[in-house]
């Protein structure tokens, strides 16, 4: 009985798909993956395991669960348990259960990669179903936005002429003089959480992502005006991205509580580090390139050895998550930032806070340049500290919002700040008015 | 094979009943003689409000049907809104008639519709936070819970919308909100499961919470203007109290929130819905309450902070139910048998007067009668004997005695947190107010405003216990005005109206106070200055005095504040403070409040008989607060008086007083019982002799093993629940072979040992014995029972004599067989001792006998004479340790033996323990009943 009905709605799809699929093969990463993401892994992943049945990774999707039966059969639709389940009419076995039936279009996927083989098409078959979609190419960006969306990323291009601001599914680039948009960058995760563009500023690095879903570090070929590479994938957002001072490796801090270094050459992970116990939010190298600094939600500091990833000190001194760090050019101190409202030195021989820049908000980003410290926080204010007393000499008020995003650019002496609103500012630090001050909102 | 027709032919059959007896139901079988439609008008304003109609049928003997479900609805303005299932919805602007229709009844409701074309913004507050409580999400299991849940925190129910707001746009520099695409935002994928969420599904696209989040996102997740129109208060459709009838009844309640600007919102959807008793009603997400059992239930509404109750009534036709007239003794007994009718109960017959005169004992004074007291009553053939008996125990000193013990713990009187002679005085004061039957006002002004020495004015210890503002606001709200308030310290009450406002509020009455320690050891001096403010710790505000109802006094004592709040708690139109004290006396007295537990009255937690708390309390009022004339009107009740015993109709209450709460002897009267029937008085510590359990002044000053068992509270919070009543593993141990009883039941100068000494019969004793147990003479069967258990027991006990006797025989002989053993040995061993060269024949001389030895032999015969002689004692110290451990073995073998043959007299007080050890287990004991 059951097995006719299933024959009858099988013949029925597939008069109504046959078409659609000649057209182009069914990838699993591309098309597949990304319905069982959005669809299956919330019950039947790494936190969940339904029924004893993952999707996580390729490998366990075809994996046979506690029904006894594979979930994915190559070439069978008949076999495939969780096929069946998606298409079945009965409400007590359809999947997804309690929640809305795929649609036609996704089930007519499922069929014709089934079909095809059941085939995978990435490179790890045991790698995270995240990562893999995450590293698929990007939806456009909207034409127009309906709104600002927040500045969390901004970086000055080479000449300081342009500066890049985090977009939706994109960069925006923008004349610092006039405000003008100048340039979108395709090809980038929904929120660009960090910019850092190479010495010899060829290359753009994008830490990016989809808030609970992926997280990429893409390569914008400068030249180009376009992202090339993925060199990294993760299963939530990539938080900070920072080049080391020799310009062939990339440090990424990301939100599944790790610390990735990148060969920007090859994209090989040369190091992973998972010392802290919540999200990292930001990371720094010493300026010679042996140690790489951290800051996580769990409210820590971490100083790590580059060469074997020993950890050599924890900095516990903020008591609420860390924001922000940069390395002090002496290489011997730390600036962080913190939801406690203020900016500590400490020395990372020992640990020992020499200092405390206090604010009315959270601690977003810092950057450091000239003898000075630009500090962005959610009391409004774009700070500019004196490394020499760790007094404030400037500040700059103005954003409507909170300013969460900093850039200085040294040979034009400008400093540009991206507001929660998507209002930057380019500031002269001699200057307590703007220079310039626009909304990026294509 | 003949089982098949059989079979389907009863399956027919109950398809059958079941098509039967649902066409009873939604019933268009009712005869509808007028049908009411609420609300009557309404303006909608944009196009996504609706409103929730409730359609309610009256027939012509009076009951009430809401046909919300089942009536027909047609627009005559369908280009302005549409009807169906009751929800009205807008199509354009304009007015339009929803014409409603119930058999042929009809009725109409106005409803207007302006903006439909402009887009409404949905507000932060009541759109967003409201959406978010509908599905629970800032519940305090989930994200509401202090530290959150999974790195997300919201507000307990949003009752901090600025903290609500930074976490739901800022926190995590924005990652829960996305503007350009808001259904993608992680605010909405999280519950939809399309990003794993540790609290599973919790929204659907289809649910209005949905729409609200998504729409509020995609107008730009705005926060609401600080002069945007507020919330002031909701209005729930039914409001009053409703009875409703049938088999599955159903009630459709509508929300309305009306708003500062004088607007009104239907909220019907977004509001949240709980039932006070879930066996009895439910009520679904859109605000329909099912019935599933008789009985009432409080349909508790919550629109943020706002609550409201309406309680259902729901009543069933009980198969061959018929109400008998019952009579009454007062009020009370009006009040209860006309909730018992409503609700299809019948009363319980009235209790025997054994029955009633060892409930008033323990209920009153908290032991049990004397023998000689239960002979008298029983006996006494006067008509009022009962309210005599009442009245005499109000009069005894064991009164105030005991009812002390209950307000000691409601006071917290323990030697650790009043000090050692303090408590004494204390619990004196107590002791006299209750004996002087000191008006329950004064008793409250003289606690809520004691000034001065602990020593010297002991209600002063009220503010030693409750040592600072904190616990002054808790305890009194929790003794005084029945709500547990700890809750509203931190943040609103989940459940409840009050507000972390309130807490500090009531607090400001009592910040005041100071408290010095004196130059004597344990005195505390208390006294309030004039000055000190309270100051809201989440929003900084400096609160003034507030009071429930009143709200915020402007006119407060510049002397003592505390002065106008007893003033305001003890006036006569206080609305709390007479329920919550005669509630608590019918608890004590029913085993079970009118509103139970006793300190939580709520609106969700409704009374079980509102109409006779009320009346209570206007008695109460009315007769200048004296709590004896209610205890003496409880008592007199029918309702007191009614057997425990349930009939055919009230076999499934225990919430409507149909039949009397057995209940187990609290821990006090336990251990008194005990006693008192041993006739083994307990000492506790340091405590004069002959003060009883019940009567203790403090449970640190006893530390009793036996009292802890069973439940005494340490009286460490206010709350009367810290007496436990639940029977445990502890209890039953005690009673099977713990120290306690044991001791007393074998003591020889226990009760029926003097009684045998006085000498009584078996008879005698054994009725003595239920008398002063049970109070109550034993009965024929009990007796027979009694007298053949001693009979069969020492027939028993003399076979088993006569086997010990020949035992004893058998043990004695081998006990002379081994020390004839043992004398020879310790004999040899002594010649062993004599010089070599005679050994041999002082041995042989010695073993001779004297009439066949020679001289020689007979001159060393007298000359060893001593070694012949040997004592018991000899064995001990000459013999090795194994030779003297037999001796002893054996010894102590026949000692045993003979000690167990009992004699005639104890053969009979075994008998006896037996009958009173049994008598202590049986419930009749345990229970008051």
């Amino acid at each position: 009985m059951i097995e006719t009905r299933f024959v009858i709605i099988a013949c029925f799809v597939l008069s109504q798909t046959a078409s659609l699929l000649a057209a182009e093969t069914v990838s699993f990463s591309r098309h597949v993956a990304p319905i069982l993401l959005e669809h299956c892994q919330s019950c039947h992943g790494p936190k969940k395991a339904e029924g004893g049945y993952r999707v996580d990774t390729y490998q366990a999707a075809l994996e046979v669960g506690d029904s006894g039966a594979a979930g994915f059969v190559g070439d069978s639709v008949d076999d495939s348990e969780a096929f069946r389940r998606i298409v079945s009419d009965d409400h007590s076995e359809r999947m997804p259960l309690d929640g809305d039936p795929l649609l036609q279009e996704q089930i007519d996927i499922l069929r014709g990669w089934i079909e095809s083989g059941a085939a995978f098409d990435g490179e790890d078959p045991e790698g995270k179903l995240a990562a893999l979609v995450a590293r698929n190419d990007q939806p456009n960006a909207p034409a127009t936005y309906p709104f600002g969306v927040p500045a969390t990323a901004v970086q000055f291009s080479s000449d300081g002429q342009r500066v890049y601001v985090s977009g939706y599914h994109e960069l925006t680039t923008w004349n610092v003089s006039d405000g003008s948009l100048v340039g979108r960058i395709p090809n980038v995760g929904q929120r660009t959480m960090s910019l850092d563009l190479s010495f010899d500023g060829a290359w753009l690095i994008v830490g990016d992502g989809t808030p609970g879903r992926g997280g990429t570090v893409r390569v914008v070929d400068v030249a180009k005006q376009a992202v090339v590479r993925v060199l990294t994938a993760c299963g939530d957002l990539v938080t900070d991205v920072q080049f080391s001072p020799t310009g062939d490796q990339i440090a990424a801090a990301t939100v599944e509580s790790g610390l990735k270094v990148i060969n920007l050459a090859d994209g090989k992970e040369v190091a992973t580090i998972a010392s802290h116990s919540d999200w990292v939010t930001c990371v720094a190298w010493s300026p010679d390139g042996k140690l790489l600094v951290t800051g996580s939600r769990d409210k820590t500091c971490k100083v790590f050895d580059v060469s074997d990833g020993d950890l050599k000190l924890t900095y516990s001194g903020h008591g609420k998550p860390v924001r922000s760090l940069v390395f002090h050019p002496n290489g011997e101190e730390v600036f962080s930032g913190g939801n406690d409202q203020k900016i500590h030195r400490w020395k990372i021989a020992d640990g020992a806070k020499a200092a405390e820049v206090g604010f009315g908000g959270e601690v977003f980003e810092l950057a450091l340049a000239g003898g000075f410290l630009y500090a962005v926080a959610g009391d409004g204010t774009v700070a500019k500290v004196n490394l020499e007393d760790n007094k404030r000499v400037a500040e700059f008020k103005g954003h409507e919002d909170w300013p969460m995003s900093v850039d200085y650019h040294e040979p034009t002496n400008r400093v540009v700040s991206g507001g929660y609103d998507g209002e930057i500012r380019i500031w002269d630090p001699d200057e307590p008015k703007p220079v310039t001050a626009f909304l990026a909102k294509p | 094979m003949s089982l098949t027709p059989v079979r389907s032919w009863l399956c027919l059959w109950v398809a059958l009943s079941i098509s039967i007896a649902g066409a009873q139901e939604p019933g268009a079988e009712i005869d509808v003689v007028r049908l009411e439609v609420s609300p009557g008008s309404f303006d909608l304003s944009g196009a996504t409000e609706s409103l929730q109609l409730v359609v309610t049928a009256f027939t012509a003997d009076g009951r009430v049907y809401d046909r919300t479900h089942a009536a027909e609805y047609v627009s005559r303005d369908p280009q302005v809104v549409t009807c169906s299932q009751g929800v009205v919805r807008p199509v354009g602007d304009g007015r339009a008639i929803v014409e409603v229709r119930v058999g042929n009844q009809q009725a109409t409701t106005d409803v207007s519709v302006t903006n439909f074309d402009s887009p409404q913004p949905v507000s932060f507050q009541y759109g967003a936070l409201v959406a978010l409580s509908k599905q629970g999400c800032n519940a305090g299991a989930c994200h509401g819970s202090p530290s959150g849940k999974g790195g997300f925190r919201l507000s307990l129910r949003a009752f901090d919308a600025e903290l609500d707001e930074y976490t739901l746009l800022r926190e995590e520099l924005g990652r829960r909100i996305n503007l350009v695409e808001p259904s993608q935002s992680l605010l909405l994928l999280k519950p939809l499961m399309k990003v794993s969420h540790g609290g599973g599904l919790q929204i659907h696209t289809t649910d209005p919470a949905y729409r609200i989040l998504r729409d509020w996102i995609s107008q730009g997740a705005c926060v609401d203007d600080d002069d945007a129109p507020k919330c002031v208060g909701i209005r729930v459709f039914p409001d009053g109290n409703r009875i409703l009838n049938g088999v599955a009844p159903s009630q459709q309640f509508s929300v309305i929130a009306e708003f500062s600007d004088g607007t009104r919102r239907d909220v019907t959807e977004v509001a949240v819905y709980s039932s006070s008793d879930t066996a009895v009603a439910t009520v679904d997400e859109y605000g329909r309450a099912t019935g599933h059992d008789r009985g009432e239930a409080a349909v508790v509404v919550r629109y943020l902070e706002f609550i409201e109750s309406t309680i259902l009534t729901f009543v069933r036709e009980v198969d061959g139910y018929e109400w008998t007239e019952v009579p009454t003794n007062s009020f009370i007994d009006e009040l209860i048998h006309q909730k018992l009718r409503k609700l299809q109960y019948l009363p319980s017959d009235v209790c025997t007067d054994e029955e009633f005169l060892r409930r008033v004992y323990l209920d009153l004074i908290g032991h049990l009668p004397t023998v000689e007291q239960s002979r008298a009553f029983l006996s006494d053939a006067a008509a009022d004997k009962r309210a005599t008996l009442i009245d005499t125990l109000l009069e005894r000193p064991d009164y105030a005695k005991f009812w002390a013990l209950k307000w000691g713990d409601l006071l917290r009187l323990t030697k650790g947190q009043v000090g050692d002679d303090a408590v004494y005085k204390y619990h004196r004061w107590i002791e006299r107010a209750i004996a002087e039957n000191l008006p329950y006002d004064d008793f409250a002004r003289q606690l809520l405003t004691a000034t001065g020495s602990t020593f010297e004015n002991p209600p002063a210890n009220f503010f030693r216990t409750a040592g600072d503002m904190n616990d002054c606001v808790e305890t009194i709200s929790q003794i005084f005005l029945g709500a547990r308030l700890q809750c509203a310290k931190c943040h609103n009450h989940p459940f409840e109206r009050w507000t972390q406002d309130n807490y500090y509020g009531m607090g400001a009455f009592f910040n005041r106070i100071q408290r010095k320690k004196t130059r004597r050891a344990n005195e505390l001096f208390v006294w309030s200055s004039t000055n000190g403010e309270v100051t809201q710790p989440r929003t900084g505000a400096t609160m003034q005095p507030w009071v429930p109802a009143a709200g915020t006094l402007t006119e407060v004592a510049d002397d003592d504040r505390r002065k106008t709040f007893a003033e305001w708690l003890t006036s006569s139109t206080n609305p709390y403070f007479s329920k919550i004290e005669v509630n608590r006396i019918w608890s004590h007295l029913l085993g079970r409040g009118i509103v139970d537990p006793v300190d939580d009255f709520r609106e969700s937690n409704p009374p079980a008989n509102g109409p006779l708390l009320d009346a209570l309390a206007q008695e109460f009022v009315e007769h200048e607060f004296d709590r004896k004339h209610i205890v003496r009107l409880i008592l007199n009740s029918r309702t007191y008086q009614m057997s425990h015993q349930p009939n055919e109709f009230n076999r499934d209450d225990n919430k409507y007083f149909s039949h009397y709460w057995p209940r187990l002897l609290t821990a006090e009267q336990m251990l008194d019982a005990i006693c008192h029937v041993t006739g083994m008085p307990e000492t506790f510590e340091t405590l004069p002799v002959g003060l009883k359990a019940t009567q203790l002044p403090a449970p640190d000053l006893a530390n009793h093993e036996f009292l802890k068992v069973f439940g005494q509270p340490e009286r460490q919070t206010v709350c009367q629940c810290e007496r436990t009543t639940d029977s445990n593993l502890g209890m039953a141990i005690q009673f099977l072979n713990g120290p306690l009883i044991h001791n007393k039941v074998r003591s020889d100068a226990n009760r029926f040992n003097q009684l045998i000494s006085d000498g009584k019969s078996d008879e005698e004793v054994v009725n003595a014995l239920t008398l002063a147990a049970l109070s109550r003479h034993a009965t024929q069967d009990e007796l027979v029972a009694s007298l053949e258990h001693m009979e069969s027991k020492r027939g028993q006990l003399l076979a088993e004599n006569s086997r010990q006797e020949k035992a004893l025989d058998d043990a004695q002989s081998s006990l002379r067989v081994l020390e004839d053993q043992l004398r020879e040995k310790v004999q040899g061993l002594r010649v062993d001792q004599v010089s070599e060269p005679i050994r041999e024949d002082v041995r042989r001389a010695l073993a001779t006998s004297a009439d066949q030895r020679t001289d020689v032999e007979n001159y060393l015969a007298e000359k060893f004479q001593s070694l012949k002689t040997i004592v018991e004692e000899d064995f001990g110290k000459e013999l090795p340790e194994e030779d003297v451990k037999r001796w002893q073995d054996a010894t102590a073998q026949a000692q045993d033996i003979e000690e167990s043959i009992l004699s005639v007299a104890q053969i009979r007080v075994v008998g006896l323990e037996d009958i009173c050890w049994v008598l202590l287990n049986r419930n009749e004991f345990l229970f008051n009943h």
